[in-house]
């Protein structure tokens, strides 16, 4: 079991300007898209 | 990181009213202002192009939460059936209706009622047959296994303490060969597993 042909975006900034950036900052914490897929074969 | 994902030891049903508590103020009034930006702002800073954007109810965009773009790996394709985890007030799972047309369907599953209703409005408002409002949890979804050609979510599995269990559900309803597409955050520094366990900083 398990995804293949996994992408990643690049990471954005999501909480820059936001009430929580320096919560975010902390950990640097990004938005991100990630792609993947079921093999199509189990 | 390396170390493995682990479960948090939060309550899951206070969490889950916890959230909801949330988001039950974001889709009845964004205007309020949260720890983390939404509407068109943020859809911008996501790059959703402006006819995305433009192509939705007012209401939907201003109760954007997202933390991606799952489009940003290519639009749905015409027919496809879709599963949106966590749809929230509708902004993917209607802009993913538009894209597979009325020969495809969109499941599009909240916890959250409100959010419910103003995807369910959204897909009224547009004319759109093809979306089907369900209730129910991303560790636990209410579609049968292999139905989905594309799984999409949002800023949803930050939200939920067995992200294994979550990814377990995305894999059982899609087809073979389907794919996911999901927005969420990620941190480069460890969190400490006693935040991990403080329920009072998962939903802010």
């Amino acid at each position: 079991m398990g995804f293949v042909d996994v992408v990643m975006s690049n990471e954005v900034d999501v909480f820059s300007g936001s009430k929580h950036e320096s919560d975010a900052k902390e950990f640097d914490t990004r938005g991100v898209t990630v792609y993947a897929r079921k093999p199509a074969t189990s | 990181m390396t170390a493995p994902v682990g479960i948090a030891a939060v309550d899951r049903e206070e969490l889950r009213a916890r959230i909801s508590e949330k988001y039950r103020d974001v889709a009845m009034n964004p205007e309020l202002g949260f720890h983390f930006h939404t509407g068109a702002r943020l859809a911008r800073m996501l790059g959703y192009s402006n006819e995305v954007v433009a192509a939705l109810p007012a209401g939907t965009v201003d109760s954007f939460a997202g933390t991606g773009n799952p489009f940003l790996f290519g639009d749905l394709r015409r027919g496809e059936v879709v599963v949106d985890i966590g749809c929230g007030a509708g902004f993917d799972a209607l802009t993913a209706a538009r894209q597979v047309g009325p020969e495809g369907r969109v499941f599009a599953i909240d916890m959250t009622a409100e959010m419910r209703a103003k995807t369910a409005a959204g897909a009224s408002a547009l004319g759109f047959a093809n979306v089907e409002v369900l209730e129910g949890f991303a560790e636990s979804l209410p579609v049968a296994d292999g139905t989905a050609d594309a799984v999409i979510s949002n800023g949803v599995i930050n939200l939920c303490p067995d992200k294994q269990a979550v990814f377990r559900e995305m894999h059982r309803v899609l087809k073979p060969g389907g794919r996911i597409q999901v927005g969420d955050i990620l941190v480069h520094r460890e969190v400490p597993q006693d935040a991990k366990d403080d329920i009072e900083l998962w939903s802010g």
